[in-house]
């Protein structure tokens, strides 16, 4: 899915980064950019690193 | 079908309105901004599990770049004209199948229950040939149709719709789904959305841009 809508920043591309360790949405911008624009996906992009933190899989089983 | 509703792109996002007669009151105000983006159907499904919830599709004519078509204004606009502050994840793919137990019908009948997903499977064409393998067994669960959609962003991601014939069936299918719905048990993980399950609510034709 495209979670960043300015930047075109994929879910995979956010689980990627997320698994690599940032762990916050300022991370995640910082990172592949998602969320660094009009901020908007942030609460997408909050969840999945809640996810992970949850799981230790973004998104994946 | 035709021939452009089997290959053109599809957009997907499930959020949450206030009022979605009112949501799709405002959209049909903006056919005109779908139409410069290439659109040529929106579908929206209304939970009924979840008031306010939707889940609303987007047919478009060409595939196209999907991050520039998403950066397109008419794309801000649409969430704007629902009260969207915070975006969700857009699913962007194309059909793999569209397999109808039943003769199709119109367009603007959708009588059963919608259960939608998207997840991450192992791999599609298995996927696909597991669920040939299960058809008979679909049907007696009270399954009408399933549409199978493949993301372009990510080659295991599908976005899945089933119809049901209704409710008792539908909350059968997702307390027990069959074993080669393997998408049933990785909804919602994530920036995916939980499984979605409402009822057809509005559909619109966008004639293409002059």
């Amino acid at each position: 899915m495209f979670v960043c809508l300015c930047t075109g920043v994929t879910s995979q591309v956010v689980n990627d980064v997320v698994a690599n360790g940032a762990s916050t949405s300022k991370e995640v911008a910082a990172a592949c950019g998602a969320g660094s624009d009009c901020g908007r996906c942030r609460q997408t992009v909050r969840a999945m690193i809640a996810a992970y933190a949850l799981n230790g899989s973004p998104s994946r089983t | 079908m035709s021939d452009y509703q089997l290959h053109s792109l599809v957009l997907a996002s499930d959020y949450r309105v206030d009022d979605v007669e009112r949501m799709w009151s405002l959209l049909k105000q903006r056919r005109s901004h779908l139409a410069s983006i290439g659109a040529h159907h929106v579908v929206v499904y209304s939970s009924t599990w979840e008031p306010g919830r939707v889940l609303v599709t987007i047919g478009i004519r060409h595939r196209r770049s999907v991050p520039e078509l998403l950066r397109s204004p008419a794309i801000f606009e649409w969430f704007d004209a629902a009260g969207i502050d915070d975006i969700p994840a857009i699913f962007a793919g194309e059909v793999v199948e569209k397999i109808d137990f039943y003769e199709p019908s119109p367009e603007d009948v959708v009588a059963g229950v919608i259960v939608g997903a998207v997840a991450s499977v192992d791999n599609v064409s298995a996927l696909m040939d597991k669920v040939h393998g299960a058809l008979d067994r679909f049907k007696r669960a009270g399954v009408r149709k399933i549409w199978v959609y493949q993301a372009f962003d990510d080659g295991r991601e599908v976005m899945i719709l089933t119809e049901i014939d209704n409710e008792a069936s539908a909350r059968r299918w997702i307390d027990h789904p069959d074993a080669a719905a393997e998408w049933m048990a990785s909804a919602g993980l994530g920036a995916y959305p939980t499984l979605f399950v409402g009822k057809f609510a509005h559909v619109m034709s966008v004639e293409a841009a002059g």
